[in-house]
């Protein structure tokens, strides 16, 4: 967790000076008259201070455990592969709308896990993305994209 | 007639019948059975969790009144309390944070054989305590209420500040990394307008965040979308105990060893979950080593003893009931969880507060009302259905996952109808699985998200009072007292005896 805390600690050090040089430019006001950067300014600098406390906590401390690496699960190539299907999905949906968009994601999400058969992965595919657009689309009245296909 | 003249020609037990009227019309009475059904599958199956549920179905909503909202907001949350202990006792698997401790004491009865008698013990114990919090809602939240009438910006303030501290106080982790974890949340709620000047802060030139960040993709990202990506890392096959599930009533033993068990778990769920920062999961760990303490043989515990059933299920039904209790009478949501319900007061154009009770005396005696429905319907249908609900937990994973996801997807994007909140969703979902590597919390974040918008406004206008005077708050005995708490609290951690303490119960809890 050394590694983990000294890292994170520092992005968040990072971060707190990034807010609190924003914060200066939206204002912080006066203690009568406080500003709309005020609240932020104050979080942001308390976070700054915990941040390097962190940092030097983390950097004093003797690891007695060895912590796991950051890719420690035997599957984690699935979640590169499963983000990159999301953000697809999300650039995708107002085009295709949502049955195809969604008919492709859920294709791509069932093989993730069952590649080996197709039958299982098409029907479960069709399946979810009709019954889900029946439920939230005609029956919950949800507004989804018609895309350039008109469905 | 003005809720006044209500309140004067009618009597508490009017109060109480009015609110049965508002639940038992058919909308609401469906919404009760739906929310208490969906909130019992939330709870058997790991992955989704209550927050991730109520913001999936939020979007239904918003056709219906604000009082069916929250029945069925609060039939979710209950239910998920009640499913929760399901997968402890039957997979050894809490379906979520709140049933943790159930695994312990509740695994060991099914592997002796006595499933039966936990399931038992764990639906009749949290009916019980899910009664007893309603009774104490009625009682506490009304005066409560109107004593909050007199609060001001600074009271406001000091207890908005104290629940924050108690929630990062409470955390599971470190403390430091709670307290980063709530000034991260407080930088996030204050993306958007400026509610005083109307100008936009933190938005780099994007129209979408001149509403802020969802809360709804922001609760399903770090809390669904995390989750899932925690666990496609391992592999999706689970072990789930084959025991055959007979005598679902305790016998007379069972009930003499668990009714006092399930009494103290009913008290001390429903003082910690009105606690700023309290909550379902807190009751459990302090209900389970109160039991612990005063048995006669503690050496039982860990081997299946009953009480190690009954108290941490009572405490976490009485702690759902009673965290409904800072939200209704003070407007401030005292867990993530009731941050949501704040959200959904929020859409429907109810600003929660000391006069919502007021103003809305269907909402809240229907509420409470459909509280006894709800847990009423919960212990007729969950008894029966015990077989059915163990058929749900033989779904393998790999077919939940992908549908898990597309309901996070079809809820973040139909709450405004824009692909914007996809991506919001995405990149916490991001965040929150990163965050679990590194051990920060999203609770204090969400907690802080929500109350962050309320604690400058409070701050803004108390400092606006005083003239710039920071003695504003501690000249007031109400913001004194709270601010006190979270001073000491604070400073707690800094004495190797509370330290010390606090080590302990993170090794108990580990």
């Amino acid at each position: 967790m050394k590694t983990f805390d000294q890292t994170s600690s520092l992005f968040w050090l990072l971060v707190s000076i990034s807010v609190f040089v924003e914060s200066l430019r939206l204002g912080i006001g006066t203690l009568k008259n406080p500003g709309m950067g005020f609240l932020t300014f104050s979080a942001s600098g308390i976070l700054g201070i915990l941040s390097l406390i962190l940092f030097f906590k983390a950097s004093f401390k003797k690891e007695e455990v060895k912590t796991a690496p950051f890719f420690a699960g035997m599957f984690w190539k699935r979640i590169p592969f499963v983000l990159i299907v999301l953000i697809l999905y999300s650039r995708m949906m107002p085009i295709l709308g949502y049955l195809i968009s969604t008919f492709l994601l859920m294709t791509a999400l069932f093989w993730i896990l069952e590649r080996k058969k197709i039958a299982f992965v098409f029907v479960s595919s069709i399946l979810s993305t009709l019954v889900t657009y029946l439920v939230f689309s005609k029956w919950l009245n949800c507004q989804f994209p018609d895309g350039l296909f008109g469905f | 007639m003005g809720y006044s003249g209500f309140e004067e020609k009618v009597g508490f037990f009017d109060n109480i019948i009015y609110g049965f009227q508002v639940t038992f019309q058919p909308i609401n009475f469906l919404f009760c059975g739906i929310g208490v059904l969906v909130g019992t599958l939330v709870g058997v199956l790991p992955g989704i969790g209550p927050a991730g549920a109520m913001a999936l179905l939020l979007p239904a909503t918003f056709k219906v009144s604000p009082t069916s909202t929250l029945i069925l907001l609060a039939g979710i949350y209950y239910g998920v309390q009640y499913g929760g202990s399901t997968t402890s006792i039957l997979v050894n698997i809490p379906g979520e944070a709140s049933s943790v401790v159930t695994c312990i004491d509740g695994y060991q009865m099914a592997r002796q054989g006595r499933a039966g008698p936990a399931l038992g013990i764990a639906a009749i114990g949290s009916f019980i305590a899910g009664t007893i919090a309603n009774v104490g809602l009625m009682f506490v939240a009304v005066p409560l209420a109107r004593a909050a009438l007199r609060f001001g910006p600074p009271e406001y303030f000091a207890l908005m500040c104290m629940g924050l501290i108690i929630v990062t106080y409470l955390a599971q982790g470190s403390i430091l990394k709670a307290i980063m974890m709530a000034l991260v949340g407080i930088i996030l709620g204050s993306i958007g307008l400026d509610v005083i000047t109307g100008l936009p802060r933190f938005t780099f030139g994007i129209n979408e965040l001149t509403d802020g960040v969802g809360i709804i993709p922001l609760v399903m990202g770090l809390f669904g979308i995390s989750e899932i990506f925690v666990n496609l890392e391992e592999s999706l096959e689970r072990e789930i105990f084959k025991t055959h599930i007979k005598n679902l009533w305790p016998s007379l033993k069972d009930w003499a060893q668990a009714k006092w068990a399930v009494v103290r778990g009913s008290i001390i769920g429903f003082l910690l979950g009105i606690l700023p920062g309290g909550g379902a999961v807190i009751a459990t760990f302090v209900a389970y080593a109160v039991e612990k303490k005063v048995a006669k043989e503690p050496q039982r515990f860990g081997k299946g003893a009953i009480e190690g059933v009954a108290g941490p299920e009572s405490a976490n039904n009485a702690a759902a009931g009673s965290s409904l209790i800072p939200l209704l009478s003070l407007g401030i949501p005292p867990n993530p969880i009731m941050a949501i319900f704040f959200s959904a007061l929020i859409i429907h154009g109810i600003q929660p507060g000391p006069l919502l009770i007021k103003q809305h005396p269907d909402l809240f005696w229907g509420l409470v009302a459909s509280l006894y429905l709800g847990n009423f319907l919960l212990l007729i249908l969950n008894l029966p259905l015990i077989s059915m609900w163990v058929k749900v937990l033989e779904i393998p994973y790999k077919l939940l996952f992908p549908l898990i996801l597309l309901f996070c997807l079809i809820g973040a994007y139909s709450m405004n109808n824009v692909v914007f909140d996809l991506y919001v969703m995405i990149f916490f979902g991001v965040v929150g699985w990163i965050m679990k590597k590194f051990g920060y919390e999203g609770a204090p974040l969400i907690l802080a998200y929500v109350l962050g918008p309320m604690l400058e406004n409070s701050l803004r206008q108390s400092l606006l009072i005083s003239g710039g005077s920071f003695l504003i708050f501690v000249s007031r005995p109400i913001s004194a007292i709270a601010l006190g708490i979270a001073f000491l609290l604070l400073l707690s951690n800094l004495f190797p005896y509370f330290k010390k303490q606090h080590e302990i119960y993170e090794e108990f809890k580990e």
